[in-house]
C-alpha cells in the first residue's frame, strides 16, 4: 500500500532509525532549521501523498478520536494540534505501578506542515480510521494537470 | 493503491520477504505490571483487528500488524515518515505468564495486551503481625 511512498526512500536501513537519530545528535544540522520544524518522527507521524485532484495528508495518531485532533489550514500551512493522554494505570491499592517501558508519546503536540499553493482549503475534509487521520485537500483547477493539445502546423 | 501491492507480489518472493523484514517498524510500547498481570500497550496506527497477528512460541511473544490504509489509485508520495507496511515487535516472556489466557484488544490503532500471571505466581500481600 505504501509501495508508492517506498520508492522515494533511498536508504535501506529502515530499522535503524535510532541510529540516524544518534548520528543527528552527534552531527547536528549546521544549517538554519525552520522555526516550526520538529524532529523527524515526532508524534504524530505524517505521510503526504498527491493525486491529480487533491493532496492527502495521513496523520498517524493512534488512540485519538475526532475530538482529540484539531486540524486547521491557514496560508497554506496545515497545523495539527491535540493532546494524547496516556492514563496512568492504578492497581487496586491505587498505588502507581512502575513502568518497564514507556515509549509511547504522551502530552500535547502541535505539528505544522507547508502545503503547495493552489489548494482549496474550504473544501477540505478529514476522517479517521484505526488511528490514522486522512486530511483531503482538493486542488484548485489551476493546479490540476492539463492535457495540452498539439495543433497541426 | 491496492493494485500496486498486488503487482509487487509477482516479484521474486525471496527478495520481497527480505525487504518486508527490513520494512517492519518497531511500534512504541508501554509495559507495566499489576499484581496479577502484565500489560503491553502498543501504538500501531493503521492496523485493523484482522491485520493483527499475536503469537506465543517458545515463550517469545510476537506482535505483528499490517498497515492497511485505503488510498486512492495513482497517489504519489511527496513526504513520508511511515515507510513500512507492517509493525513487528517481539518480547521474551517469563514463565509465570499464563500464555493461554492472554487477551488482546485494539482500539483506534492502539493495541492493549493483558498477560495474566499463573495463579501460583500472583503476588500476595503478607501481613506483618505485631510481635
Amino acid at each position: 500500500m505504501f509501495g508508492d511512498l517506498w520508492r522515494f526512500d533511498t536508504d535501506q536501513f529502515q530499522g535503524l532509525d535510532w541510529f540516524r537519530q544518534m548520528m543527528d545528535e552527534f552531527f547536528p544540522e549546521t544549517g538554519a532549521a525552520d522555526i516550526r520544524s520538529v524532529p523527524r518522527g515526532s508524534f504524530p507521524m505524517i505521510n503526504v501523498g498527491s493525486t491529480d485532484d487533491a493532496i492527502r495528508v495521513y496523520v498517524f495518531a493512534p488512540g485519538l478520536t475526532a475530538s482529540d485532533l484539531d486540524v486547521s489550514v491557514q496560508n497554506n500551512v496545515l497545523t495539527l494540534r491535540g493532546k494524547r493522554e496516556v492514563p496512568t494505570p492504578k492497581s487496586e491499592s491505587e498505588e502507581r505501578r512502575p513502568y518497564f517501558r514507556r515509549e509511547r508519546f504522551s502530552g500535547e503536540f502541535a505539528r505544522s506542515i507547508a502545503l503547495p499553493d493552489g489548494l482549496d482549503a474550504d473544501r477540505a475534509e478529514a476522517r479517521f480510521h484505526n488511528g490514522v487521520f486522512e486530511v483531503l485537500l482538493p486542488k484548485r483547477e489551476e493546479l490540476k494537470p492539463r492535457r495540452i493539445e498539439i495543433k497541426a502546423a | 493503491m491496492n493494485d500496486v501491492t498486488k503487482r509487487e507480489t509477482s516479484q521474486d518472493v525471496a527478495t520481497r520477504e527480505r525487504k518486508e523484514q527490513l520494512r517492519a517498524l518497531l511500534p512504541p510500547v508501554d509495559i507495566y505490571e499489576e499484581d496479577n498481570a502484565l500489560h503491553i500497550i502498543a501504538d500501531m496506527p493503521g492496523v485493523k483487528r484482522e491485520g493483527l497477528s499475536i503469537e506465543v512460541d517458545n515463550n517469545v511473544l510476537s506482535l505483528e500488524g499490517e498497515i492497511q490504509i485505503e488510498m486512492p489509485e495513482g497517489i504519489s508520495a511527496t513526504y513520508a515518515e511511515i515507510r513500512a507496511q507492517r509493525y513487528a515487535r517481539r518480547f521474551t516472556l517469563s514463565h509465570e505468564i499464563d500464555t493461554d489466557a492472554i487477551e488482546a484488544k485494539v482500539d483506534n490503532g492502539v493495541l492493549h495486551l493483558v498477560l495474566p500471571k499463573k495463579d501460583t505466581h500472583r503476588s500476595r500481600r503478607i501481613d506483618v503481625k505485631a510481635a
